[in-house]
Protein backbone atom coordinates (compact mmCIF):
# COMPACT_ATOMS: atom_id res chain seq x y z
CA UNK A 1 0.00 0.00 0.00
CA UNK A 2 1.68 3.15 -1.18
CA UNK A 3 0.80 6.80 -0.80
CA UNK A 4 -0.89 6.69 -4.22
CA UNK A 5 -3.45 4.23 -2.86
CA UNK A 6 -4.51 6.61 -0.09
CA UNK A 7 -4.56 9.68 -2.35
CA UNK A 8 -6.73 7.74 -4.81
CA UNK A 9 -9.13 6.65 -2.07
CA UNK A 10 -9.35 10.25 -0.85
CA UNK A 11 -10.19 11.46 -4.37
CA UNK A 12 -12.97 8.86 -4.63
CA UNK A 13 -14.43 10.09 -1.32
CA UNK A 14 -14.25 13.69 -2.56
CA UNK A 15 -16.07 12.52 -5.69
CA UNK A 16 -18.84 11.02 -3.59
CA UNK A 17 -19.26 14.27 -1.64
CA UNK A 18 -19.35 16.27 -4.91
CA UNK A 19 -22.06 13.93 -6.26
CA UNK A 20 -24.12 14.45 -3.10
CA UNK A 21 -23.80 18.25 -3.32
CA UNK A 22 -24.60 18.13 -7.04
CA UNK A 23 -27.78 16.13 -6.37
CA UNK A 24 -28.84 18.45 -3.54
CA UNK A 25 -28.22 21.49 -5.75
CA UNK A 26 -30.20 19.98 -8.60
CA UNK A 27 -33.17 19.58 -6.26
CA UNK A 28 -32.93 22.85 -4.37
CA UNK A 29 -31.52 25.53 -6.70
CA UNK A 30 -34.03 28.07 -8.05
CA UNK A 31 -33.53 28.26 -11.82
CA UNK A 32 -32.12 26.44 -14.81
CA UNK A 33 -28.70 28.07 -14.98
CA UNK A 34 -27.82 27.54 -11.33
CA UNK A 35 -29.11 24.00 -11.52
CA UNK A 36 -26.89 23.46 -14.54
CA UNK A 37 -23.99 24.55 -12.37
CA UNK A 38 -24.98 21.92 -9.80
CA UNK A 39 -25.20 19.26 -12.51
CA UNK A 40 -21.71 20.17 -13.71
CA UNK A 41 -20.42 19.87 -10.15
CA UNK A 42 -21.89 16.37 -10.30
CA UNK A 43 -20.11 15.46 -13.54
CA UNK A 44 -16.72 17.09 -13.02
CA UNK A 45 -16.39 16.64 -9.26
CA UNK A 46 -18.42 13.45 -9.12
CA UNK A 47 -17.12 11.62 -12.19
CA UNK A 48 -13.76 13.05 -13.26
CA UNK A 49 -12.18 13.33 -9.80
CA UNK A 50 -13.11 9.76 -8.74
CA UNK A 51 -11.92 8.43 -12.11
CA UNK A 52 -8.52 10.01 -11.51
CA UNK A 53 -8.77 8.60 -8.00
CA UNK A 54 -9.37 5.09 -9.39
CA UNK A 55 -6.34 5.52 -11.65
CA UNK A 56 -4.09 6.47 -8.72
CA UNK A 57 -5.59 3.75 -6.52
CA UNK A 58 -4.96 1.10 -9.16
CA UNK A 59 -1.37 2.30 -9.59
CA UNK A 60 -0.84 2.11 -5.84
CA UNK A 61 -2.42 -1.33 -5.35
CA UNK A 62 0.37 -3.88 -5.80
CA UNK A 63 -1.94 -6.89 -5.39
CA UNK A 64 -4.23 -5.90 -8.27
CA UNK A 65 -3.88 -7.80 -11.57
CA UNK A 66 -3.84 -5.64 -14.75
CA UNK A 67 -3.46 -2.52 -12.66
CA UNK A 68 -1.76 -0.50 -15.40
CA UNK A 69 -4.63 -1.24 -17.81
CA UNK A 70 -7.20 -0.18 -15.22
CA UNK A 71 -5.27 3.00 -14.40
CA UNK A 72 -4.84 3.92 -18.08
CA UNK A 73 -8.49 3.31 -18.95
CA UNK A 74 -9.72 5.35 -15.96
CA UNK A 75 -7.35 8.20 -16.72
CA UNK A 76 -8.38 8.39 -20.39
CA UNK A 77 -12.08 8.19 -19.51
CA UNK A 78 -11.57 10.98 -16.97
CA UNK A 79 -9.93 13.20 -19.57
CA UNK A 80 -12.73 12.56 -22.08
CA UNK A 81 -15.41 13.44 -19.50
CA UNK A 82 -13.37 16.49 -18.51
CA UNK A 83 -13.48 17.62 -22.15
CA UNK A 84 -17.07 16.72 -22.94
CA UNK A 85 -18.95 17.79 -19.81
CA UNK A 86 -18.18 21.54 -19.98
CA UNK A 87 -18.95 21.57 -23.71
CA UNK A 88 -22.31 19.91 -23.07
CA UNK A 89 -23.18 22.31 -20.24
CA UNK A 90 -22.10 25.24 -22.43
CA UNK A 91 -24.35 24.05 -25.26
CA UNK A 92 -27.32 23.65 -22.91
CA UNK A 93 -26.87 27.11 -21.38
CA UNK A 94 -26.39 28.69 -24.81
CA UNK A 95 -29.52 27.03 -26.17
CA UNK A 96 -31.63 28.04 -23.17
CA UNK A 97 -30.35 31.62 -23.37
CA UNK A 98 -30.99 31.83 -27.11
CA UNK A 99 -34.46 30.33 -26.95
CA UNK A 100 -35.39 32.70 -24.08
CA UNK A 101 -36.99 29.83 -22.26
CA UNK A 102 -35.69 30.70 -18.83
CA UNK A 103 -36.62 33.85 -17.00
CA UNK A 104 -33.76 35.38 -15.08
CA UNK A 105 -32.51 38.61 -13.61
CA UNK A 106 -28.83 38.85 -14.44
CA UNK A 107 -26.33 41.28 -13.00
CA UNK A 108 -24.01 40.89 -16.01
CA UNK A 109 -25.11 39.57 -19.42
CA UNK A 110 -22.10 38.76 -21.59
CA UNK A 111 -24.26 36.94 -24.13
CA UNK A 112 -26.49 39.94 -24.77
CA UNK A 113 -25.79 40.06 -28.50
CA UNK A 114 -26.95 36.45 -28.87
CA UNK A 115 -30.49 37.37 -27.93
CA UNK A 116 -30.92 39.95 -30.64
CA UNK B 1 -48.10 7.29 3.96
CA UNK B 2 -50.19 4.92 1.84
CA UNK B 3 -47.54 4.98 -0.86
CA UNK B 4 -44.88 4.05 1.66
CA UNK B 5 -46.91 1.05 2.81
CA UNK B 6 -47.35 -0.07 -0.79
CA UNK B 7 -43.62 0.37 -1.46
CA UNK B 8 -42.60 -1.61 1.63
CA UNK B 9 -45.13 -4.33 0.77
CA UNK B 10 -43.72 -4.54 -2.77
CA UNK B 11 -40.15 -4.75 -1.49
CA UNK B 12 -41.02 -7.52 0.95
CA UNK B 13 -42.91 -9.39 -1.77
CA UNK B 14 -39.94 -9.18 -4.16
CA UNK B 15 -37.49 -10.37 -1.52
CA UNK B 16 -39.80 -13.22 -0.45
CA UNK B 17 -40.29 -14.33 -4.07
CA UNK B 18 -36.56 -14.20 -4.71
CA UNK B 19 -36.01 -16.28 -1.55
CA UNK B 20 -38.63 -18.87 -2.45
CA UNK B 21 -37.83 -19.25 -6.15
CA UNK B 22 -34.08 -19.58 -5.92
CA UNK B 23 -32.39 -20.30 -9.20
CA UNK B 24 -30.91 -23.79 -8.93
CA UNK B 25 -27.13 -23.78 -9.01
CA UNK B 26 -25.84 -25.77 -11.98
CA UNK B 27 -23.73 -28.68 -10.83
CA UNK B 28 -22.23 -29.44 -14.21
CA UNK B 29 -22.26 -27.97 -17.72
CA UNK B 30 -25.31 -28.87 -19.78
CA UNK B 31 -24.61 -31.12 -22.80
CA UNK B 32 -25.49 -28.39 -25.32
CA UNK B 33 -23.22 -25.86 -23.62
CA UNK B 34 -20.44 -28.42 -23.52
CA UNK B 35 -20.85 -29.07 -27.24
CA UNK B 36 -20.71 -25.36 -28.03
CA UNK B 37 -17.65 -24.81 -25.84
CA UNK B 38 -15.77 -27.76 -27.30
CA UNK B 39 -16.60 -27.04 -30.91
CA UNK B 40 -16.55 -23.26 -31.05
CA UNK B 41 -13.12 -22.76 -29.56
CA UNK B 42 -11.19 -26.03 -29.37
CA UNK B 43 -12.60 -28.09 -32.22
CA UNK B 44 -11.02 -28.68 -35.62
CA UNK B 45 -13.87 -26.88 -37.37
CA UNK B 46 -13.92 -23.90 -35.03
CA UNK B 47 -13.11 -20.28 -35.73
CA UNK B 48 -10.59 -20.28 -32.86
CA UNK B 49 -12.28 -17.17 -31.52
CA UNK B 50 -11.83 -16.60 -27.79
CA UNK B 51 -15.09 -14.63 -27.89
CA UNK B 52 -17.29 -17.72 -28.09
CA UNK B 53 -20.54 -15.73 -28.10
CA UNK B 54 -19.69 -14.12 -31.43
CA UNK B 55 -18.67 -17.48 -32.79
CA UNK B 56 -21.97 -19.10 -31.77
CA UNK B 57 -23.96 -16.11 -32.99
CA UNK B 58 -22.54 -16.10 -36.51
CA UNK B 59 -21.86 -19.80 -37.00
CA UNK B 60 -24.22 -21.98 -35.01
CA UNK B 61 -27.09 -19.50 -35.06
CA UNK B 62 -26.10 -17.71 -38.26
CA UNK B 63 -29.50 -17.73 -39.93
CA UNK B 64 -31.07 -16.28 -36.79
CA UNK B 65 -28.53 -13.44 -36.78
CA UNK B 66 -28.99 -12.89 -40.49
CA UNK B 67 -32.71 -12.35 -39.99
CA UNK B 68 -32.09 -10.09 -37.00
CA UNK B 69 -29.93 -7.97 -39.29
CA UNK B 70 -32.69 -8.08 -41.88
CA UNK B 71 -35.17 -6.70 -39.34
CA UNK B 72 -32.88 -3.74 -38.71
CA UNK B 73 -32.54 -3.10 -42.44
CA UNK B 74 -36.29 -3.26 -42.91
CA UNK B 75 -36.64 -0.61 -40.21
CA UNK B 76 -34.12 1.62 -42.03
CA UNK B 77 -35.86 1.02 -45.37
CA UNK B 78 -39.19 1.88 -43.75
CA UNK B 79 -37.94 5.23 -42.48
CA UNK B 80 -36.34 6.00 -45.84
CA UNK B 81 -39.67 5.27 -47.51
CA UNK B 82 -41.54 7.60 -45.18
CA UNK B 83 -39.12 10.44 -45.97
CA UNK B 84 -38.85 9.75 -49.71
CA UNK B 85 -38.43 12.84 -51.91
CA UNK B 86 -38.24 13.59 -55.61
CA UNK B 87 -35.02 14.85 -57.20
CA UNK B 88 -36.04 18.52 -57.05
CA UNK B 89 -37.14 18.17 -53.47
CA UNK B 90 -33.80 16.53 -52.60
CA UNK B 91 -32.04 19.54 -54.10
CA UNK B 92 -34.28 21.90 -52.16
CA UNK B 93 -33.53 20.05 -48.94
CA UNK B 94 -29.79 20.13 -49.59
CA UNK B 95 -29.73 23.87 -50.34
CA UNK B 96 -28.06 25.62 -47.45
CA UNK B 97 -29.94 28.58 -45.98
CA UNK B 98 -28.08 31.88 -46.30
CA UNK B 99 -27.13 32.13 -42.67
CA UNK B 100 -26.51 29.02 -40.67
CA UNK B 101 -26.02 29.62 -36.99
CA UNK B 102 -23.76 27.21 -35.23
CA UNK B 103 -22.89 26.71 -31.62
CA UNK B 104 -20.08 28.66 -29.91
CA UNK B 105 -16.42 27.85 -30.56
CA UNK B 106 -15.62 25.72 -27.48
CA UNK B 107 -18.42 23.28 -28.28
CA UNK B 108 -17.32 22.94 -31.89
CA UNK B 109 -13.68 22.37 -30.93
CA UNK B 110 -14.54 19.71 -28.36
CA UNK B 111 -16.87 18.05 -30.87
CA UNK B 112 -14.00 17.72 -33.35
CA UNK B 113 -11.82 15.97 -30.77
CA UNK B 114 -14.63 13.72 -29.54
CA UNK B 115 -15.67 12.74 -33.08
CA UNK B 116 -12.16 11.52 -33.88
CA UNK B 117 -12.13 9.53 -30.63
CA UNK B 118 -15.54 8.01 -31.40
CA UNK B 119 -14.37 6.91 -34.85
CA UNK B 120 -11.30 5.21 -33.36
CA UNK B 121 -13.24 3.52 -30.55
CA UNK B 122 -16.03 2.30 -32.83
CA UNK B 123 -13.54 0.81 -35.30
CA UNK B 124 -11.79 -0.88 -32.40
CA UNK B 125 -15.06 -2.33 -31.08
CA UNK B 126 -15.94 -3.72 -34.49
CA UNK B 127 -12.53 -5.07 -35.48
CA UNK B 128 -11.94 -6.66 -32.07
CA UNK B 129 -15.35 -8.32 -32.31
CA UNK B 130 -13.88 -11.82 -32.51
CA UNK B 131 -11.55 -11.24 -29.54
CA UNK B 132 -13.50 -9.14 -27.05
CA UNK B 133 -17.18 -8.53 -26.30
CA UNK B 134 -18.74 -6.21 -28.84
CA UNK B 135 -18.82 -6.64 -32.58
CA UNK B 136 -20.22 -5.23 -35.75
CA UNK B 137 -23.59 -4.00 -34.55
CA UNK B 138 -22.22 -2.36 -31.41
CA UNK B 139 -19.34 -0.79 -33.32
CA UNK B 140 -21.70 0.48 -35.99
CA UNK B 141 -24.02 2.01 -33.41
CA UNK B 142 -21.03 3.77 -31.84
CA UNK B 143 -19.92 4.94 -35.28
CA UNK B 144 -23.33 6.52 -35.93
CA UNK B 145 -22.86 8.81 -32.93
CA UNK B 146 -20.09 10.68 -34.76
CA UNK B 147 -22.26 12.12 -37.58
CA UNK B 148 -25.01 12.75 -35.02
CA UNK B 149 -22.63 14.91 -32.97
CA UNK B 150 -21.53 16.79 -36.09
CA UNK B 151 -25.18 17.44 -36.99
CA UNK B 152 -25.82 18.76 -33.49
CA UNK B 153 -22.73 20.96 -33.19
CA UNK B 154 -22.46 22.23 -36.77
CA UNK B 155 -25.37 21.36 -39.03
CA UNK B 156 -26.48 18.74 -41.48
CA UNK B 157 -25.14 20.94 -44.28
CA UNK B 158 -21.60 20.70 -42.88
CA UNK B 159 -21.82 16.93 -43.21
CA UNK B 160 -23.20 17.10 -46.74
CA UNK B 161 -20.59 19.63 -47.88
CA UNK B 162 -17.85 17.23 -46.85
CA UNK B 163 -19.29 14.47 -48.96
CA UNK B 164 -21.40 12.37 -46.61
CA UNK B 165 -24.90 12.82 -47.96
CA UNK B 166 -27.83 10.42 -47.88
CA UNK B 167 -26.98 8.73 -51.17
CA UNK B 168 -23.42 7.96 -50.12
CA UNK B 169 -24.61 6.62 -46.77
CA UNK B 170 -27.06 4.36 -48.60
CA UNK B 171 -24.30 3.13 -50.93
CA UNK B 172 -22.06 2.31 -47.95
CA UNK B 173 -24.94 0.51 -46.29
CA UNK B 174 -25.61 -1.52 -49.44
CA UNK B 175 -21.92 -2.45 -49.66
CA UNK B 176 -22.11 -3.73 -46.09
CA UNK B 177 -25.26 -5.76 -46.78
CA UNK B 178 -23.77 -7.20 -49.95
CA UNK B 179 -20.62 -8.14 -48.08
CA UNK B 180 -22.57 -10.00 -45.42
CA UNK B 181 -24.57 -11.89 -48.06
CA UNK B 182 -21.44 -12.81 -50.04
CA UNK B 183 -19.53 -14.01 -46.97
CA UNK B 184 -22.57 -16.09 -46.02
CA UNK B 185 -22.80 -17.65 -49.50
CA UNK B 186 -19.09 -18.31 -50.17
CA UNK B 187 -19.02 -21.67 -48.28
CA UNK B 188 -21.70 -23.02 -50.64
CA UNK B 189 -19.24 -22.77 -53.54
CA UNK B 190 -16.69 -25.06 -51.92
CA UNK B 191 -19.14 -27.70 -50.83
CA UNK B 192 -19.98 -26.42 -47.37
CA UNK B 193 -23.22 -25.22 -45.85
CA UNK B 194 -24.52 -21.66 -45.79
CA UNK B 195 -22.76 -19.46 -43.19
CA UNK B 196 -20.30 -22.21 -42.29
CA UNK B 197 -17.04 -20.88 -40.94
CA UNK B 198 -14.21 -23.40 -40.95
CA UNK B 199 -12.26 -24.68 -42.77
CA UNK B 200 -13.25 -22.47 -45.70
CA UNK B 201 -12.01 -19.23 -44.17
CA UNK B 202 -8.53 -19.27 -42.60
CA UNK B 203 -8.44 -18.77 -38.84
CA UNK B 204 -5.14 -16.91 -38.96
CA UNK B 205 -3.45 -14.74 -41.56
CA UNK B 206 0.21 -13.98 -41.03
CA UNK B 207 0.10 -15.10 -37.42
CA UNK B 208 -2.77 -12.77 -36.61
CA UNK B 209 -5.94 -14.41 -35.34
CA UNK B 210 -8.82 -13.24 -37.51
CA UNK B 211 -11.21 -16.11 -36.70
CA UNK B 212 -12.32 -17.04 -40.19
CA UNK B 213 -15.45 -15.32 -41.38
CA UNK B 214 -16.15 -13.55 -38.08
CA UNK B 215 -13.96 -10.54 -38.87
CA UNK B 216 -15.60 -10.11 -42.29
CA UNK B 217 -19.06 -10.31 -40.79
CA UNK B 218 -18.12 -7.78 -38.12
CA UNK B 219 -16.54 -5.40 -40.62
CA UNK B 220 -19.49 -5.43 -43.02
CA UNK B 221 -22.05 -5.21 -40.23
CA UNK B 222 -20.10 -2.24 -38.83
CA UNK B 223 -20.29 -0.49 -42.18
CA UNK B 224 -23.93 -1.33 -42.78
CA UNK B 225 -25.23 -0.35 -39.34
CA UNK B 226 -23.17 2.86 -39.11
CA UNK B 227 -24.17 4.03 -42.58
CA UNK B 228 -27.82 3.03 -42.11
CA UNK B 229 -28.13 5.03 -38.91
CA UNK B 230 -26.34 7.97 -40.55
CA UNK B 231 -28.83 7.99 -43.43
CA UNK B 232 -31.75 8.08 -40.99
CA UNK B 233 -30.13 10.84 -38.90
CA UNK B 234 -29.56 12.92 -42.05
CA UNK B 235 -33.25 12.55 -42.92
CA UNK B 236 -34.38 13.41 -39.41
CA UNK B 237 -32.26 16.58 -39.36
CA UNK B 238 -34.03 18.13 -42.35
CA UNK B 239 -35.53 21.39 -41.03
CA UNK B 240 -39.27 21.32 -40.46
CA UNK B 241 -39.88 24.45 -42.54
CA UNK B 242 -38.47 22.77 -45.62
CA UNK B 243 -40.75 19.80 -45.22
CA UNK B 244 -43.71 22.11 -44.71
CA UNK B 245 -42.74 23.93 -47.88
CA UNK B 246 -42.44 20.67 -49.80
CA UNK B 247 -45.73 19.33 -48.51
CA UNK B 248 -47.46 22.66 -49.12
CA UNK B 249 -48.65 23.09 -45.57
CA UNK B 250 -50.32 26.46 -45.02
CA UNK B 251 -49.51 28.24 -41.82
Amino acid sequence: MSVLFYIGALLIVIGGICDLFGALGLLKFPNFYVRLHAATVGTIGGAVVPLFGVALLALGADFLPHRYAIAGASFITGIIVLLAAPAGAHALAYAAHKAKLVEWKPKVDHLKEVRE
Amino acid sequence: MKRWIALIFLLIAVIMLAYIFQVPQPENIKPLGEFYLENSYFGDYSAKSPEVVTSILWDYRGIDTLFETAVFFLAIIGSLTIFRLTKEQEKEVKKEPTQVESLPLPIRTVTKVIVVMILAVSASIALHGHLTPGGGFQGGSALAVAPLLIIAAYSKYALEEHGLDKTRALILRSIGLLGIALVALVPLLSGGFIMQNQPIFPAEIGGQLISGSLIYYNLFEFLAVGAGFTAVFLLLSIPEEKFKKILGVKK
